[in-house]
């Protein structure tokens, strides 16, 4: 597919230059179209699905959260305008500004605290007026400004409609206009925006857009934007294209679908030492290197070392001879049976991964069956017949504690997140991480990065560094 | 909040010589306080041995040697200071495995620190310090003189010897100077009916203390001296410079195109900023067109004498001794995702002449406004990218020597 992307990018080069200008003052109107490579069946920010990355990208327009994280990791104020909290951070304190949902009806503390409610059942939220919103969590959280601007906490309005089925509303700069599950979404400006209208029109997203295919049809220079794969970022590099690739944040990480003891019926749980020797047959650089090219980074944590600084602890490297001894040692008191390894079916370089993985196992006599499923995340992992499944988790958090609280609950170890949440100093989310590391239930692959085409007519597509796009500043050239 | 006057008329001759270097720098603890602070972790945490083995690595790919060395020394000295015996590892205590790490917001110094079977580690978070501007050799000089720093958005600003008027989102700050700094005295609300438009801007004149402001569909009128504004919804045109009025969108972050004052009735497309002057016999007018081009007109607004790509939507005209003695000061063709630059340009003829080398300003300008003090100064506010925080500004033209 490559050797036919390049040739293809080289005539890419001849589109049309819309213009060779540009502005630090932004220009209104127009409507930006992006590709995207996934396919969204819901916007809820809470509903299952396979891609949430990409959800959360899109349901970012519409829903809000109380508070932001800039592309700097200062939190800055969203629907709250101010906050607080007791000196044990259990108890937060949260003042709304004046803001509508798209229906035209008033943000009230009493909307944002049903919201909330939903979002996290353990908090009790309560309104005693209405703009003031007080949060009381079973334990203390200490960046609760952070929790709260990730997309799982965005502030939405939940009606039902004559037909009885859910409607979600929004307060955000854009709201939903036209919505095809799984095919196309369009977004049209809020005029009434709160924080002063956004500048472009419309912004439409095409799902299940290959950017290959777009190409031969000549047709990416209609568009704004296009997410792409890493194998992609080369061959579009070398034709001087306008590619942005975040920090690699998001985790590959193998999972092991149950602990020590049985909790599933129809397999055993695969052993620990097995488990062990597994993790240190991986030889993480040449995955890196080869099916990553370079572009992401090897992961001996579960958080990457750009965000925390001390990754580096966990040992990473490849250990053929300890591996083998593990395995050895397994094998004199249980029956090692083949690894099941599921992959999401849809992700070509999962693929590639769990391949690698069980080339590499094989080299410490562990026999690991990849194959590919249609939906390895969330509940779907539930009705797996694997013993692993290779996931692939977005950051969603600049805050540490923040993003290894979730990936935790992700990762199933949801009873770590209040030690996570509470934690007061970087030492405490090391040890917390160490421990869940040496369950051996997860062991992490690679961190990746998410990459993004820029047609050079678009402006201020702001990508942090974590991958999640704010689009609320974009326009583009060619508008009124 | 806190803020702090960068300026002041009495300081204003030394900061001319940092102007172009005048980066906002992120306040960071000297290394050597952080390594006393860091080593007095360490050893709260191990009980505070005797003596110690202490090794270093780097695992950073930014710290360079020198730094490190300097770190290093300083580490020593701190746990010398402490009565710590530094020995070799067979004789020691405790052993402590410190690594220079770093993280994307700064560096991390870990120590990994065992003493018998337990084993401790401590860990210190240090903000990197920011890259300052960097001038590049011009034939003109842009001077740029910080004046006020804080994190709410300004639109535009006022100074003299004793006041400092910040036209903000919704309403006036005043401050008075008090022994070379400006404290706040007053806040002056601006009450509005609809949301502000995004990209808010604004136009703030002060004559005779006399305040007027304008933003969108909003105009302002009140007095430094009782301090006092009122407010009221208008479509009133904006002054942009001494020479030229125009009207405002209420509900956008441009001008309409439709011009008053000595050009009333006339129109041109709609424009983010324009400079208008005399030529000898001809009248000048420059603006930055929303569609990202700028427009010359001479003597006939009703068709361009000339268009220019690739400039920025801010420009503003200034006066000085050097080359023609008229400038345009425009900003780069960026956008918030890169840092913009200043440069100045001179028209002669239906030419645009750069006459300055561009001084990057490491953040996005906001507003370039021509102050009305004989047109010889151009205020300017500009968002830090680093920091976030709003920056106001002079700036002016100075001949290289």
């Amino acid at each position: 597919m490559k050797r036919l992307l390049l040739p293809l990018l080289a005539l890419s080069s001849l589109l049309p230059a819309v213009c060779v200008y540009g502005s630090s003052r932004p220009r209104y109107g127009g409507t930006v179209r992006v590709l995207l490579r996934d396919r969204i069946m819901a916007l809820d920010p809470l509903a299952e699905e396979d891609h949430p990355a990409t959800r959360d990208r899109l349901a970012a327009l519409s829903f809000e959260t109380l508070t932001e994280v800039d592309t700097q990791g200062r939190v800055q104020a969203g629907l709250a305008a101010t906050w607080g909290s007791d000196p044990l951070k259990r108890q937060w304190r949260f003042r709304l500004r004046l803001a509508n949902f798209h229906d035209g009806t008033v943000l009230t503390a009493a909307d944002a605290a049903a919201s909330l409610s939903k979002s996290n059942p353990a908090w009790k939220c309560a309104a005693p007026d209405r703009q003031t919103l007080i949060i009381d969590a079973p334990s203390a959280v200490q960046h609760m400004e952070e929790l709260l601007a990730s997309p799982r906490y965005a502030i939405v309005k939940r009606e039902l409609d004559s037909a009885g089925a859910t409607v979600l509303v929004g307060t955000g700069p854009y709201r939903l206009n036209q919505w095809q599950a799984g095919e196309r979404a369009q977004f049209v400006v809020n005029e009434d925006y709160w924080g002063g209208r956004a500048f472009a029109d419309a912004i439409e997203f095409q799902m299940g857009a290959s950017l290959r295919e777009q190409f031969l049809d000549r047709q990416l220079g209609a568009n704004a934007a296009a997410d792409v794969g890493i194998d992609q970022v080369r061959a579009l590099e070398q034709t001087n294209q306008s590619v942005t690739v975040s920090s690699p944040g998001d985790l590959l990480a193998i999972m092991f679908l149950q602990g020590d003891a049985p909790s599933r019926t129809g397999r055993k749980p695969v052993d620990p030492r097995v488990r062990e020797a597994l993790g240190l047959s991986l030889d993480r650089a040449a995955i890196n290197n080869v099916l990553l090219q370079r572009r992401g980074a090897p992961a001996s944590g579960l958080l990457p070392q750009w965000l925390t600084g001390y990754e580096f602890l966990f040992p990473g490297n490849p250990n053929l001879e300890r591996a083998r001894d593990l395995r050895a040692d397994a094998a004199a008191y249980v029956v090692i049976t083949p690894i099941m390894l599921a992959y999401d079916a849809g992700d070509p370089l999962a693929r590639l991964v769990a391949d690698r993985i069980a080339l590499n196992a094989r080299e410490a006599g562990i026999v690991v069956q990849p194959y590919g499923e249609s939906h390895v995340n969330g509940r779907a992992r539930a009705s797996i017949n694997a013993d692993a499944v290779l996931l692939r988790l977005p950051l969603q958090s600049v805050e540490p504690s923040v993003a290894l609280a979730v990936r935790a609950e992700e990762l199933g170890f949801g009873e770590a997140a209040p030690a996570l949440l509470g934690a007061t100093r970087p030492e405490d989310l090391l040890e917390v991480e160490r421990k869940l590391l040496e369950s051996r239930r997860v062991i992490p692959v690679a961190h990746l990065p998410q990459a993004l085409w820029l047609n050079s007519t678009v402006h201020n597509w702001q990508q942090q560094p974590n991958g999640p796009w704010q689009l609320d500043q974009l326009w583009i050239e060619g508008a009124r | 909040m806190l803020k702090t006057a960068l300026d002041h008329w009495a300081g204003a001759m030394l900061l001319v010589l940092l102007c172009v270097t005048a980066g906002a720098q992120q306040e960071t603890q000297p290394l050597p306080a952080a390594a006393v602070e860091f080593v007095q972790q360490i050893l709260s945490r191990s009980g505070l041995p005797s003596s110690l083995a202490v090794g270093f690595r780097n695992v950073s790919t930014t710290l360079p040697p020198d730094t490190q060395e300097a770190v290093q020394n300083a580490i020593f000295n701190a746990f010398r200071a402490a009565n710590v015996n530094l020995v070799k590892p067979e004789q020691a205590q405790a052993e402590a495995q410190i690594s220079f790490s770093e993280d994307w917001q700064g560096y991390v110094w870990i120590a990994a620190v065992k003493q018998g079977p337990a084993s401790q580690v401590v860990i210190k978070k240090i903000p990197r310090r920011q890259r300052v501007a960097t001038a590049r050799t011009p034939t003109l000089t842009i001077r740029k003189i910080p004046v006020w720093q804080q994190d709410l958005q300004i639109l535009d600003f006022y100074h003299d010897e004793r006041n400092l008027l910040v036209l903000e989102r919704g309403q006036i700050s005043l401050y008075a100077s008090d022994s070379g700094q400006w404290r706040a005295r007053q806040t002056l609300g601006i009450p509005h009916q609809n949301p502000w438009p995004r990209d808010l801007r604004g136009r703030m004149e002060v004559h005779s203390g006399h305040i007027d402001a304008f933003l969108p569909g909003t105009r302002c009128s009140g007095t430094i001296s009782p301090p006092a504004l009122e407010c009221r919804a208008s479509d009133d045109p904006w002054p942009i410079d001494p020479a030229l009025v125009a009207f405002f969108s209420p509900r956008r972050n441009f001008f309409t195109g439709l011009l008053a004052g000595q050009s009333a009735g006339a129109s041109v497309a709609p424009f983010f900023s324009g400079a208008a002057w005399q030529e000898g016999d001809q009248r000048v007018w420059l603006f930055t067109g929303t569609d990202g081009r700028a427009r010359l007109f001479q003597n006939d607004l009703n068709s361009p004498a000339a268009t220019y790509n690739g400039w920025g939507g801010a420009l503003a005209a200034v006066r000085s001794t050097c080359g023609s003695g008229r400038q345009i000061l425009t900003s780069s063709p960026a956008d918030t995702t890169r840092p913009d630059s200043l440069q100045a340009v001179e028209i002669t003829g239906r030419e645009a002449q750069p006459v300055s080398a561009p001084i990057d300003v490491f953040g996005t300008i906001q507003a370039l406004w021509t102050a009305p003090n004989y047109n010889q100064v151009v205020n300017g506010v500009m968002q830090s990218q680093g920091t976030g925080k709003y920056e106001a500004f002079t700036l002016t033209v100075t001949c290289t020597q």
